[in-house]
């Protein structure tokens, strides 16, 4: 066999036995506690998020003269300080949410549309669809994530659409190879053949039998993505090309925050924190997922 | 052997070209002309045609591509718009700081990171061992390099007052020493040099080694949970051997092999990793070189620069796919 580093194909172990072994009550909450805080975490950040005019205490963008550069608590109506502009720093994370969870899920949508399709047309077609596919992704793949979607945000000029576009094609590569790796177990399964036999086509087999049977392993990366992609914007705007300010996102306020990092560490402190607890949860809960969902795991 | 080698070589020929050709379409597309980037908004519309000519931007794309590669196959990046001189001499200089700190940090990664995760998968569900272990991993997972990194600073920098808040110090000095030899008759000068360079590394390097720790520890911990359940380590408890012969002597050193790969993902993200420790560390090197060439729309210098970014990750996945390949003589070539 050739050696290869990336590609190596999943044990789906189709035939499970799907019945669970019984588990003791530890082991439910050891299962499900996990889960459950990422979940939390995420809806209250996606909550957040879809809230923002509703829950953050004052505008974003609004600058209050008789309070710059305050610490949190220093005034009474900034919980957690102020930032240079005398804007609340509070409610700059809260909107600043909006555009990390945008673009998180946008571009891990728009990545798993582009690299889906593709990885499992090449898994299961084979041959030089495949070779073709294949060397287009190794290519893509040379890139680091930050470094591809650095490359076309800085083609493009950074906007909340483009950056959506880029960190989209950054994984674009990663879903391809996941989705290959898969079709390539699936194809030889008997069901497969099953179908074959039947008379449907190659489209259909790819859609109906090899897709939803990949889905699941999809899902569990793609959350994982997430994470990657909200950390991926965050340093885009940290470097100063990701959405442009007065919009606030966890990153920009953080960058802006540098230059007083001696006199007031809170406006980059919190916005990091931000930074954190967001990629924590998709981490976590994609974790979880993959424990849950992987059957090698199963039962252990 | 040969034959293989041979091919892995030429699969990363087109894979670096189609790499390079992304970088140079993309670099052409940007907004923004390098030459009212250089000279102003108030240059004159013939001086602005005058070093369009200069910089060969007025040629056809193609012509301007195919020279492109042409020459940086000759490591041969152009000049620097805003410097003005050699972009390979720019990168030449800038590569030891990324190099000394991609290094520094793989080995703090190391260190910490591997035996987390070893003792992390030794004691498998333990709530007191294993659960908080894994937890600090997923933290140091979800902690942007940039964020700890201002954290560091903010402590140990302003606070503190124990390290340096930027700069890299004296690298190019401590190589100069070096290769002419002034290191071997003045050790003095030469220590306090290296010192004054380890003292300006110690936070950007625990910074992306902390990151990157979070990384091996988990792979180190799956690896190992893999190889404690195979049969020759059940063989050599069978045989008697003390658990802790069992783990360094049969478990560790296999262990190690599944880690070599990852290696070459390593190097990527530790790459990843400069662009943004650099740029928060105010510390020279390619990533934040690549940054401000971009700001400067530099084309030439963040050209070059990305260019060796990706022949770097090429090249060491190149090296660990053979590697991997002698290590492991179960693996063979086709």
């Amino acid at each position: 066999m050739a050696i290869s580093r990336r590609a190596e194909s999943f044990d789906l172990g189709i035939p499970v036995d799907r019945r669970e072994p019984r588990r003791s009550l530890g082991g439910q909450l050891r299962r499900w506690v996990p889960i459950g805080i990422g979940i939390v975490m995420a809806v209250c950040m996606v909550v957040l998020a879809a809230a923002a005019p509703l829950i953050a205490p004052l505008s974003p963008s609004a600058q209050y003269s008789d309070a710059v550069l305050k610490g949190p608590g220093a005034v009474d109506r900034h919980w957690l300080g102020t930032d240079e502009f005398g804007r609340d720093i509070l409610s700059r994370i809260i909107w600043g949410a909006r555009v990390s969870l945008q673009v998180g899920l946008a571009s891990v949508a728009w990545g798993f549309l582009l690299g889906v399709p593709l990885g499992i047309l090449a898994g299961t077609l084979g041959g030089p669809v495949e070779t073709v596919i294949m060397r287009g992704t190794d290519m893509l793949m040379a890139f680091p994530t930050l470094l591809l979607a650095l490359i076309i945000v800085t083609a493009l000029g950074g906007t909340l659409l483009n950056e959506i576009l880029a960190i989209g094609v950054a994984l674009t590569p990663n879903f391809a190879r996941l989705a290959r790796s898969l079709a390539l177990t699936i194809r030889e399964q008997d069901y497969i053949m099953a179908a074959r036999a039947l008379g449907n086509g190659q489209v259909r087999v790819m859609a109906r039998h090899v897709f939803p049977n990949a889905l699941h392993a999809l899902v569990v990366v793609a959350t994982l993505y997430i994470a990657t992609a909200i950390r991926t914007e965050a340093g885009l705007s940290f470097l100063g090309l990701g959405i442009p300010p007065p919009t606030p996102s966890w990153g920009n306020i953080l960058s802006e925050g540098r230059q007083y990092i001696k006199c007031c560490p809170w406006i980059t402190t919190f916005s990091g924190l931000a930074i954190m607890l967001a990629v924590l949860a998709f981490n976590i809960v994609g974790d979880a997922l993959r424990d849950l969902l992987d059957p090698r795991l199963r039962g252990e | 052997m040969v034959k293989y080698v041979v091919r892995r070589l030429l699969v990363a020929v087109p894979m670096l070209l189609g790499a390079m050709s992304i970088v140079f379409f993309a670099m052409r597309i940007l907004p923004g002309d390098p030459c009212v980037a250089m000279m102003g908004d108030q240059a004159s519309t013939e001086a602005l045609a005058d070093c369009t000519r200069n910089l060969g931007l007025n040629r056809p794309l193609a012509a301007q591509y195919l020279d492109y590669l042409w020459r940086s196959v000759q490591l041969d990046f152009g000049n620097s718009l805003r410097q003005g001189y050699p972009v390979s001499e720019y990168i030449a200089r800038m590569f030891p700081h990324t190099l000394v700190l991609v290094v520094s940090s793989a080995v703090v990664a190391a260190l910490i990171g591997i035996p987390i995760g070893i003792v992390s998968a030794l004691k498998r569900r333990s709530p007191l061992i294993d659960y908080p272990l894994r937890i600090l991993a997923l933290l140091g997972l979800s902690m942007p390099v940039f964020w700890l990194g201002i954290l560091l600073l903010i402590v140990f920098s302003l606070r503190l007052d124990i390290f340096p808040l930027i700069g890299g110090g004296d690298l190019d000095g401590v190589i100069h020493m070096l290769a002419s030899g002034e290191a071997f008759t003045s050790p003095r000068d030469f220590l306090a040099a290296v010192g004054d360079v380890l003292h300006h590394l110690a936070l950007p390097a625990l910074a992306l080694g902390l990151t990157l720790a979070a990384t091996v520890s988990r792979l180190s911990r799956s690896a190992m949970l893999e190889v404690i359940s195979q049969d020759y380590i059940r063989t050599a408890r069978a045989k008697g051997q003390g658990e802790r012969a069992v783990i360094y002597k049969h478990a560790f050193r296999n262990m190690m092999l599944p880690l070599l790969t990852i290696i070459g993902l390593f190097v990527a993200i530790a790459l990843t990793g400069t662009v943004l420790t650099e740029t928060v560390f105010t510390r020279p090197g390619l990533g934040k070189m690549l940054v401000d060439a971009i700001g400067a729309r530099d084309y030439p210098l963040a050209q070059g620069a990305i260019t060796v970014f990706t022949m770097i990750i090429i090249v060491v996945n190149l090296v660990v796919d053979m590697l991997y390949a002698v290590v492991d003589p179960r693996v063979t070539y086709r």
